[in-house]
Formats: structure tokens, C-alpha cells, sequence
């Protein structure tokens, strides 16, 4: 077998590797400049000096743009819990009860998650003013619940489909219930479904954009896509604000992705292969 | 199971049916509801907060769509971006895929690099690009201006051809990964004998490719394709924040109209209309991607 010239892919390798950086790298740079630094001419590449300024300033005189990271983190969390608890119990009966027409109703769940955001917005936004559900955790972790769902469910029916009957079988025979079986043998099993289902849907609802603009109208509970989005006000942009803020705000998203790749990766391409 | 009893059975049902309820009870509210309340919200007049009572109205906010510009630049900017986008998503994303499944040092690295445009928020991913298109201070007009490519400076998101490029250039940084994911998935579980077998009768690098890869990879390509297609047709906080629709109208997508519609300009049913059209056109590509599954199996 002949070895292929090894130059040529390395160098497409760290181009490749560059161009999915380089927005990134320059916002943290960016973060990392005194505002003279960031519209200077010449331009400067490197932070010169190098502060922290933009970040202190960030905790002590726009705690709002924190709060968004934490109005994220909470409606993301409740959304994740929500979803892999109702979704688990639905792909559940969907792939191991036996239900009738359950391929009919998966491909109707599969239908329904193709819905554009927006045109859930005009009704959504009405019902949401009149149940007093607007600008409340409690609203949008239901709306994003709803917009997972679908894919939460599929996940994990697939997940379960993969384990093994006979230990459900023999559980049966000692007489447990459908619903001890399920909590005390099949999510044990299944914890690694739960883990990947659970990293996507928290990185979905913490990126999700429409809904999150729609249904928080108040500042101090908008979430941190929306809530950095909004913040220059109508003249303008403060970049060296913006760019820490977003720095802040991917570095979770950052961290989980870059710890849980293969787990993502795996759901991702279970995901839209099924 | 053969030797089922019949009391068994119903509790069975009766688990499945009380473990389905919640999620059945979500989806419904949050997704079907809503839909079946913009079709009727499309056909009356009324107002947000109930103030004003529902009227029926019939075809009125379909007459006005059918008859406005605005309308039909924002469906006409809708597939330009997503016929442009998803093209270049795709010979990108072969590329990106082709290139992880070779064996090379630091492979861990390279991946999470393509995975991370995927996985933050397309909003944030914006304001990015925005800062670095910027015509006065972005890292782009610094690096043309210095290096003497250009002697004024580029206005990326200012001018109507320029704005819709730079709109698919972040589409495409962004997508480019999810699309390597899934053919390198599928790159994945071609087996490696094809390729030996190929290089017995000779065949060229190209020759394997064209031959041996591309026709197995049909399937991943079709469902990452149509996923990416329904994707770009609901397409909103790109435009949403690296443009607001601009420059005019160049790059208002039917959802950003849409959404100014009902919100800024407080059209709620005449909203509803255009979401309803949205609806459809993105119901019938989602037709197709069910039929293609269909197919599949």
C-alpha cells in the first residue's frame, strides 16, 4: 500500500480547524482590549494592553447581562429535566408496551417538531398573556418542554429499543410492575441515552432564539441569546460590553460540548439517522 | 410473548396510555394548538389581548399577502438563502467529513473545532460575524485594508448582493459541521473492503470517491439535506441580528417579516396569514422528508 503525502491533509486539517475558531477567537480577543484598543487604527490583533477590565466591569456595572446567563441556565435545566422525564415515559410506552399504532404516532411527533417556531408565535404569545404565563421560568421552560419533545422522544425510544427484552421479561416474572420496571431497571440501564438526549435538548433550549424573545419581554428575564441581542439599545453598539458578555455566555455551552463530544456527537447522528 | 394473560395486557395498555399523556398533553399545547390557532387567527380580525372580539373575515389577510411585495421579497429572500446556503453546506460539509474520517494526530481536537459552530447559539454566532464584518473596526476591512487588497472599506453587511453573501458565509460556517457529523456517521459504516477491493483494480483517490463513497452516503446526505433545507427556510435571529432584514429588505427572511408584522408593526391576523404560508411551505418539505424516511426502510 502506498502512503499518501501527509502535508496536504494537515494543512486542510488546521485550515479547517482555524476558520471554526476564528470567530471565537476574535470576540475573546476582542473582550480583552481596552476600548481605545478596539477602535484603534492600525488595528490591533492582540490586545495591547491586555485588560480585564471589560470583565470586571461586566460584575460590577451590568449584573443584568449575569442574570441572563442564569435565566438561561435555569429555564435550559428546567426544560432538560422536564424532557427527559415525559419524553423517557413516552418513548417508554412507545417502543416497549407494545401500544397500538405506535409507529403512527412517532411519525406524527416526528411531523409536528418540523413546525417553523414562528408560526407558533401569534398564539402562543395570546395564550401565554392570558394564563399570566409571559415573562415566567415556569412559561418558557413549557414552550421550550414543547419544542424538544419530539426529538427527546425519539432519542430515547430508540435508546430503549436497543435493550434487551429478556431482563424486562424475567422482572415481570418476579412480579413487578410496568412502572417499577421502568424506574428501577430500564433508566438505570439507560443512563447513557439520558446523558446525550439530556446534553442536546440543555444546549437546544439554552440557543433557542424566537421563543425566547417572544415570551420574556421583560429585561430581567430574558434569556442570554436574546438578552445579549437586545442590550445595545437603539444607537450604539458597545462591543467591548458585547464581546465579554458573549464570551460569558458560550464558555458553559463551550465546556459541556467539549467535554461530552462523543456522547453529543453519537445522539446528533442517531438523531437525524433514524 | 405468547403466553400473555389478559389482565396483563390491559395493565400494559393502561401503563403505556398514562406514560404517553404527558408528553401528548406538552406537544399539543405548545405545538398543535397554537398552529390550528394561527389558521383561524389568519381568517378574522381581532386583537393580542382580547380587547377587540374575534371577526370572521374569510380570505381578507390572503388577498392583502397575495398582493404585497414585501411578502413575496421575503419568501423570494427565504430561498435564495436557503438555494444558496444549502449547496455550498453540503460540498463543505463532504469536504469536513472526508477529511476527520482519515487518521491523523490530534483528530479529537479537529472534530470539536467543526462541532463548535454547531453547538452555540446561532443568535451569539451572529453578533460574532457581525463584529468581525463591521466596516469601520471588523477584523475583515483591518486585514483587506492593511494588506492592500482594497484601498476603501468593504461595506459587508451595507450593500443588498454583499449582505445575502455574508448572510450565507455564517449559515454556512455554522452548518457545515452538522452536515460533516452525519455523512462522517455514515462515512462510518462503509466498510473498509470496498476500498481495498478499489485499489486492487486501481482506482484513483477520485475514482473511490465518485464510486464507492458518494452512492453510500446517499441516504445520510438526503436526511441531512432535507433537515438542513427546513432549517434555513424558518430561518430568523440570523438575519434577526447580523442584519435586521437589511440593507431595505435584502435579507428580511419570512420568519424576521413575519415577526415584525406581529410585533412591531402589531398586524397580529394579517401575521397569522403569512405564518400560515410559512407553515405550509415547511409542512410540504417535511412531507417529503417523512416520504424519503418511508422510503428508506
Amino acid at each position: 500500500m502506498t502512503k499518501r503525502p501527509r502535508f496536504g491533509l494537515y494543512a486542510l486539517v488546521i485550515l479547517s480547524v482555524v476558520i471554526s475558531f476564528l470567530p471565537i477567537i476574535w470576540l475573546v480577543l476582542t473582550s480583552l482590549k481596552t476600548t481605545e484598543g478596539i477602535y484603534a487604527w492600525p488595528p490591533q490583533y492582540l490586545p495591547d494592553p491586555f485588560t480585564l477590565k471589560n470583565y470586571i466591569n461586566i460584575f460590577t456595572n451590568s449584573p443584568e447581562l449575569l442574570l441572563y446567563v442564569l435565566n438561561s441556565f435555569i429555564v435550559a435545566l428546567g426544560c432538560t429535566v422536564v424532557a427527559l422525564s415525559f419524553g423517557g415515559m413516552a418513548g417508554y410506552a412507545l417502543s416497549r408496551l407494545g401500544m397500538r399504532r405506535a409507529g403512527v404516532l412517532m411519525v406524527f411527533i416526528l411531523a409536528v417538531s418540523m413546525f417553523p417556531p414562528v408560526s407558533l408565535l401569534p398564539s402562543l404569545f395570546q395564550t401565554f398573556l392570558n394564563l399570566g404565563l409571559l415573562n415566567t421560568y415556569t412559561g418558557l421552560i413549557i414552550a421550550h418542554t414543547g419544542l424538544f419533545l419530539p426529538f427527546t422522544v425519539w432519542m430515547l425510544a430508540s435508546y430503549f429499543a436497543t435493550l434487551p427484552p429478556e431482563i424486562e421479561e424475567a422482572a415481570r416474572m418476579d412480579g413487578m410492575g410496568f412502572f417499577r420496571i421502568f424506574w428501577s431497571i430500564v433508566i438505570p440501564l439507560s443512563w447513557p441515552g439520558f446523558v446525550a438526549t439530556g446534553l442536546i435538548v440543555f444546549i437546544f433550549s439554552w440557543n433557542e432564539f424566537p421563543l425566547a424573545l417572544v415570551l420574556m419581554t421583560q429585561n430581567a428575564m430574558r434569556t442570554a441569546p436574546v438578552g445579549i441581542s437586545l442590550y445595545p439599545g437603539e444607537y450604539a453598539f458597545p462591543w467591548e460590553t458585547i464581546s465579554t458578555a458573549t464570551v460569558i455566555a458560550i464558555v458553559p455551552i463551550l465546556i459541556i460540548t467539549a467535554i461530552f463530544q462523543k456522547q453529543i456527537v453519537g445522539g446528533l447522528t442517531a438523531g437525524a439517522g433514524k | 410473548m405468547t403466553n400473555m394473560t389478559s389482565p396483563l395486557d390491559r395493565r400494559r395498555h393502561l401503563t403505556g396510555m398514562a406514560f404517553i399523556t404527558p408528553t401528548m398533553a406538552v406537544i399539543i399545547a405548545i405545538l398543535v394548538y397554537p398552529i390550528l390557532q394561527s389558521i383561524v387567527l389568519s381568517f378574522g380580525q381581532s386583537s393580542i389581548d382580547g380587547s377587540e372580539p374575534y371577526s370572521f373575515v374569510g380570505l381578507k389577510h390572503y388577498a392583502t399577502l397575495a398582493g404585497n411585495e414585501r411578502f413575496w421579497n421575503s419568501l423570494w429572500v427565504t430561498l435564495v438563502f436557503t438555494g444558496l446556503s444549502i449547496p455550498l453546506e453540503l460540498a463543505m460539509g463532504i469536504g469536513l467529513a472526508v477529511l476527520l474520517n482519515e487518521h491523523f494526530r490530534f483528530k479529537g481536537i479537529a472534530r470539536l473545532a467543526v462541532l463548535f459552530p454547531w453547538a452555540l447559539p446561532t443568535a451569539l454566532n451572529t453578533l460574532m460575524w457581525r463584529w468581525m464584518y463591521n466596516t469601520d473596526y471588523g477584523l475583515f476591512n483591518a486585514a483587506a485594508l492593511q494588506s492592500g487588497i482594497v484601498d476603501r472599506p468593504i461595506n459587508w453587511l451595507g450593500d443588498e448582493t454583499l449582505a445575502m453573501g455574508s448572510m450565507v458565509v455564517v449559515a454556512v460556517w455554522k452548518t457545515s459541521s452538522f452536515m460533516a457529523l452525519i455523512i462522517l456517521a455514515g462515512l462510518q459504516s462503509i466498510p473498509r473492503e470496498l476500498y481495498e477491493a478499489g485499489r486492487m483494480d486501481g482506482m484513483t483517490r477520485w475514482q473511490e470517491f465518485r464510486e464507492i463513497t458518494l452512492p453510500l452516503l446517499k441516504g445520510p446526505i438526503l436526511v441531512a439535506l432535507i433537515v438542513r433545507s427546513m432549517d434555513a427556510l424558518r430561518t430568523f435571529e440570523l438575519p434577526f441580528n447580523l442584519t435586521d432584514g437589511g440593507p431595505v429588505t435584502a435579507t428580511e427572511s419570512l420568519s424576521l417579516y413575519a415577526y415584525k408584522v406581529i410585533f412591531d408593526f402589531i398586524e397580529f391576523n394579517y401575521g397569522a396569514a403569512i405564518v400560515v404560508v410559512q407553515f405550509l411551505v415547511i409542512f410540504a418539505m417535511s412531507l417529503l422528508y417523512i416520504l424519503t424516511l418511508r422510503n428508506k426502510d
